[in-house]
């Protein structure tokens, strides 16, 4: 999958990105909000993300159907009032295992992202904070993991630690490291040569106290725009690998077991695949536009 | 061959549902392609999507390959010595026009055909089988765990008596050899075939003397065969014995299930033919659009889940397993899974396997029943919906390739209504020999293509089992002494009728003791353009393409 | 200034002027070779922590478990497939056989691997050729009307069409395209290799999200140029809106972009794994997905290698290009 790549891109870009001063942070952030809730677009997008959380963290408030419950006469009926989203080819409630299945696409990305951010957040700031033979070994570290293209180390990984939720999450959240390291490299490099920074370094401030108290909060911003627009991708690649038949054990399904299920009755149940397609199109795509529009507006 | 009684059954299937039946078509405004449909045609080149090609083990070599579509392709271009009638299981002349067994059942003599060539030439001779023969030995010698070892099981040499006689030697008897003998994987190929490696070979170094020739394997991708000019010894069984109708054959491999209807409907293809049955929804599709389904079972022990019986696993008990097999509803299985038209399963083979007894009966639903069993048995039901016995739950776990397992997930939620947890543990093909060896399963599920019950051999019977653990985890001492005495008596009994009330037997020792829990009927299914015809269904359920001709 | 930065991290501009272009070429070259080489390891490594014994799987292949083996039976097998050595002698033989241009037998195709990429890798080449092309032109296009077009709702919509391109997984993109295009109007092909026809719905399927990352890159690229002030100065001698951003920014957006070119194409070689698996071809993708699934440790390791190859290929080719292209740095020699 080119998702990988994407988000690979994206850190890229933002590494690319023009500096922002540091001033007035608390002050513009306030603008920032008020600016970001004037906008309708962005409004819609945290909506139904905010109802994707939810609904996968207590599915139960949304949906009533048991996800695994299998009914043979009502197999792959059409979306109705009765199921939102059809039935699939056991007779299961769609929408439901669509609810159900968002918890473990979610805690897998989540854990994804964790392992990225800590990862990268850790390599970046060694990198660029202490610079010198170290910053050399770690950007050639994180050049070798970019060689190598994302789907196929995702796939070498999971095939070494096993099938399963979490695997998969580790195998997307390293994908994703070297993405999260460069960015945060670029900023520390970019927050330590801020005045105030280097007159406490110069001023025999601690390291670990200037890194905590004037790097670390300085770097962050670029880097959780980041993680949201990388949530949309890990999400993706986390979709690909279930697709691939990597995913949690039957009968839980998570999105793209669903869609891969599914796409057997593409000609003639097309809601199968397409729906779960589209719920999860639609989270991906409010993802970036919330990260986007934080970030436009934030200019 | 218990003849009438395979008859008979057929025909009660046949009642219960038109699919059953040996070689039925579910075309519903298509024409029938297995009729007569006028003259036939010649030429042409017929387009068959299959599903896809084996990507651990790419090889159209007859004696190694296990791939049923493989097995299809070299129906098509190699010859073997009989052909087994699809209707009555019987045994009729085809390369070999007369045979006799000696009475020790060690020795097989052949009359051969001395009008028949190789494509590339050379004769058909009482030395082309013995080197076929001896280069099958060879290759087991080379490879052991060549897939042909099951049908050359005992094989001690060939003896060419003249030019168109041979004796084949056993030194311990296999009454399923004569079957063999009319199966792909005992084709008799060129001896230029031979020359090559064995790996040579499955890479498409074969010569066959088939209406067909292997004009290019490319793996994965394609298999073209091209019309053999000069052919004129077809079976019997074929309508006409001469040269194929057709000038070629392409088969092409693909994934996704839609997209090969879908090139069906669209007439980009002339066959879509996938490994798992074509779905009901897709069956409606392929018949609105003119086209027809047909469909015939595979022969052999049917899609079953075997027990791991080893002391202290939950499946030791004789009464939860009796429980297991009333809990599993095997209509709503069928009908969910695969569509209202297709048959539950009624034994522990198939329909179409020589020997078959219908135990409907014996695989009955009935939770009921199961509930009770299981409260005997001391599982008792907790709050959680699932049965306890001293703190312990009624989890019993199987492997499944994620794939494959809608039928599984099924079976899971039937379970659950007794209160039996099935734990589906996603392993790849890699690990499964793993998971068997360490005995980590409660249920495995296996199945095996060939049309003589005997074959049941290579799944249960450590002696000769694909797999060692499996076949000694699914039986305790006690019970392999009595089932491999049966096996025996099958593998020396020569006499058909005496042979098939054996196998019978059998069917009564593993379903009385529920010691096999089929799941579903494995049925190959085809979806055939309206212009095809002459489609014919092979004894082993492979497609043979000779009669087949295209409306221009 | 920050085109700098991306075009070679880690690599300081300075060097080109202390050492030459030639110091400079020679750099990279080594600096190339050893994050494959390091690649080449670490798939090495991954590969070999892999649960099960590949020659479990070679004979499962065949019906037939290792339990049912003698040893002898096993010993011979293992020696078969060169599984009996210890791990640090194979990935030496493995290692050095590789830089010779040996990249071992496919222990399940029983096939030597420069063979199996040989074949497979002209389909794969032409559809990547075309769907970097399909990306690279789509890509400018979207950006150039988002940056062209003036009514705002328009104007939106182009600039978050990239998003939607990259949020919608590529084997459903496949799928909905093989529906309308091939089953539902019958316009073009479904699957299979046969004729350039066959080429455009994986091709598509593959510039999709290829395609709108380019162009978001470039679409911020482009903001950032149309505001600097030799693109007001311009403006004012007269020039044309269209003439403006085609001629003047979007040369100078374009450069930054050059620095992903890499990553999209390295990008292709996993876009290929699902591409070529939903539409039937035969190409290293579907090589690669079938080999990580049977453990096929040499083809794994082979088409890895080869995609690691060909991002540090362009990423070289784009480094090496660069001073060349930039007009700053190019006036700074």
């Amino acid at each position: 999958m080119t998702t990988l790549t994407q988000s690979r891109v994206t850190a890229a870009a933002r590494a690319a990105a023009p500096a922002r001063t540091a001033t007035g942070r608390s002050a513009r952030r306030r603008a920032t909000a008020r600016a970001l809730l004037r906008r309708p677009g962005f409004l819609i997008a945290l909506a139904f993300t905010g109802f994707v959380i939810l609904s996968a963290l207590v599915p139960a408030w949304f949906t009533s159907a048991d996800p695994y419950a299998t009914a043979p006469a009502d197999k792959l009926l059409p979306p109705s009032a009765a199921h939102l989203f059809g039935t699939d080819e056991l007779g299961r409630d769609l929408f439901s295992r669509v609810l159900h299945g968002g918890a473990l696409t979610i805690q897998a990305t989540a854990l994804a992202i964790g392992i990225a951010l800590v990862g990268g957040l850790g390599l970046g700031v060694l990198s660029g904070f202490v610079g010198g033979w170290v910053d050399a070994l770690v950007m050639r570290a994180v050049d070798v993991l970019l060689a190598i293209p994302g789907l196929l180390l995702a796939l070498a990984i999971v095939t070494a630690v096993g099938f399963g939720t979490v695997p998969v999450a580790v195998a997307v959240g390293v994908g994703i490291i070297p993405g999260f390291a460069r960015t945060t490299r670029a900023e520390v490099l970019r927050v330590k040569t801020l005045p105030y920074v280097e007159a406490a370094r110069t001023g025999g401030a601690p390291w670990g106290r200037v890194l905590l108290r004037h790097v670390l909060p300085n770097s962050w911003g670029p880097v959780a725009v980041l993680a949201v627009l990388d949530f949309g991708a890990a999400i993706i690649a986390v979709a690909a690998l279930s697709f691939l038949g990597f995913g949690a054990e039957p009968p839980a399904a998570e999105w793209g077991t669903l869609i891969s299920a599914g796409r057997n009755y593409l000609v003639t149940s097309p809601w199968l695949s397409l729906l779960p397609g589209l719920f999860v199109g639609l989270l991906v795509l409010a993802l970036n536009h919330l990260a986007r529009t934080v970030e436009e507006v934030g200019r | 061959m218990t003849l009438s009684r395979r008859f008979a059954t057929l025909a009660s299937a046949t009642a219960v549902t038109a699919l059953l039946a040996a070689c039925s078509t579910a075309g519903a405004t298509g024409t029938d392609p297995t009729e007569d449909a006028g003259d036939p045609v010649s030429g042409g080149t017929l387009d068959v999507a299959f599903f896809p090609d084996n990507a651990a083990f790419a090889c159209v070599d007859p004696f190694q390959t296990y791939w049923i579509e493989h097995r299809t392709v070299i129906r098509n271009f190699a010859d073997s010595l009989t052909d087994q009638d699809p209707e009555t299981g019987e045994l009729v002349p085809w390369l070999a026009t007369d045979w006799q067994v000696s009475d020790d059942g060690l020795s097989y003599t052949f009359d051969l055909r001395d009008d028949v060539t190789f494509s590339d030439g050379t004769a058909f001779t009482a030395d082309s089988v013995k080197l076929a023969f001896d280069s099958g030995a060879a290759t087991l010698e080379q490879l052991p765990t060549a897939y042909g070892a099951v049908y050359l099981a005992g094989y001690d040499s060939t003896e060419v008596v003249d030019g168109d006689t041979v004796v084949v030697h056993f030194s311990t008897p296999n009454s399923a050899f004569l079957q063999g003998t009319s199966t792909t994987n005992l084709a008799i190929l060129a001896a230029s075939s031979y020359q090559a490696t064995p790996e040579e070979r499955c890479l498409g170094d074969v010569v066959g003397s088939g209406p067909f020739v292997l004009e290019d394997y490319s793996p994965g991708e394609k298999t073209v065969l091209t019309k053999r000019e000069g052919y004129d010894w077809g079976s019997e069984l074929r309508e006409h014995s001469g040269e194929a109708y057709l000038d070629g054959i392409t088969f092409t491999y693909v994934a996704e299930d839609s997209v090969r209807v879908g090139q069906l409907t669209s007439d980009a293809i002339d066959i879509a033919w996938p490994r798992n049955p074509i779905s009901e929804n897709d069956t409606a599709l392929i018949q609105s659009s003119g086209d027809s389904v047909v469909s015939r079972s595979l022969p052999g022990p049917a899609n079953t889940y075997y027990p791991n019986v080893a002391d202290g696993k939950i499946l030791a008990d004789e009464q939860v397993r009796l429980a297991l097999q009333k809990a599993i509803d095997r209509d709503s299985y069928a009908s969910t899974i695969f569509g209202t038209e297709y048959p539950a399963v009624t034994s522990i083979y198939d329909t179409t396997t020589p020997s078959y007894q219908d135990h409907t009966d014996d695989l009955a639903y009935d939770a009921d029943g199961a509930a009770d069993l299981l409260d005997e048995a001391g599982w008792t039901l907790g709050d959680d919906g699932y049965r306890y016995k001293d703190g312990q739950k009624l989890t019993l776990s199987t492997p499944v390739i994620a794939q494959f397992s809608a039928g599984d997930q099924l079976i899971q939620d039937q379970l659950k209504a007794v209160g039996i947890d099935l734990e589906l543990n996603v392993i790849t093909q890699a690990q499964r020999s793993e998971v068997l060896a360490a005995g980590d399963y409660d249920l495995i599920s296996t199945y095996y293509t060939r049309a003589d019950p005997g074959v049941i051999q290579w799944i249960v019977d450590a002696r000769y089992a694909g797999s060692q653990a499996q076949a000694v985890n699914a039986l305790t001492a006690d019970q392999t002494a009595e089932v491999q005495a049966l096996l025996d008596r099958g593998t020396t009994t020569l006499d058909a009728t005496a042979r098939s009330e054996v196998y019978a037997e059998l069917q009564d020792y593993y379903l009385e003791h529920a010691l096999a829990f089929p799941t579903f009927e494995r049925v190959q299914t085809a979806g055939v353009s309206a212009a095809v015809h002459g489609f014919r269904f092979t004894s082993e359920s492979f497609g043979d393409f000779a009669d087949t001709w295209i409306t221009p | 200034m920050t085109a700098a930065v991306l075009a070679a991290p880690g690599v300081p501009r300075t060097r080109v002027l202390r050492w030459g272009p030639a110091g400079y070429i020679a750099g990279r070259v080594l600096q190339a070779a050893g994050v494959l080489w390091a690649a080449y390891t670490v798939t090495f490594v991954i590969l070999w922590l892999l649960p099960s014994d590949p020659l479990a799987l070679v004979l499962s292949a065949n019906n037939v478990e290792l339990d049912s083996l003698t040893p002898a039976q096993l010993a011979e097998a293992q020696a078969r497939y060169g599984l009996d050595q210890p791990v640090l002698t194979q990935y030496w033989t493995m290692l050095t056989n590789a830089l010779h241009g040996d990249l071992g037998t496919s222990t399940t195709k029983g096939v030597p691997v420069t063979q199996l990429i040989a074949e497979r890798l002209p389909g794969t080449l032409q559809l990547s050729g075309l769907a970097i092309l399909l990306a690279l032109g789509g890509g400018v296009l979207v950006a150039w009307l988002a940056a062209y077009v003036r009514w705002s709702p328009l104007r939106l919509l182009l600039t978050r069409l990239p998003s939607a391109g990259v949020a919608f997984p590529s084997f459903w993109i496949g799928l909905l395209l093989i529906q309308v295009f091939a089953f539902g109007l019958g316009w073009l092909p479904s699957t299979g290799s046969a004729g350039p026809q066959a080429l455009i719905l994986p091709a598509v399927t593959m510039a999709i999200p290829t395609g709108a990352a380019f162009a978001q890159v470039l679409t911020r690229s482009l903001t950032d140029t149309l505001a600097e002030p030799y693109i007001t100065t311009a403006t004012a001698t007269g020039l044309s809106r269209a003439a403006v951003i085609g001629r003047h920014a979007l040369r100078n957006a374009a450069l930054p972009t050059l620095t992903i070119l890499g990553l999209l194409v390295g990008g292709t070689v996993t876009g290929a794994i699902v591409t070529e698996t939903v539409f039937a071809r035969q190409g290293v993708g579907t090589l690669a997905q079938e080999s990580v699934l049977n453990q096929d440790v040499p083809v794994v390791q082979a088409v890895v290698v080869l995609a690691a190859a060909a991002f540090v290929l362009v990423n070289l080719l784009v480094d090496l290009l660069y001073p060349l292209l930039d007009p700053r740095i190019a006036r700074s020699r």
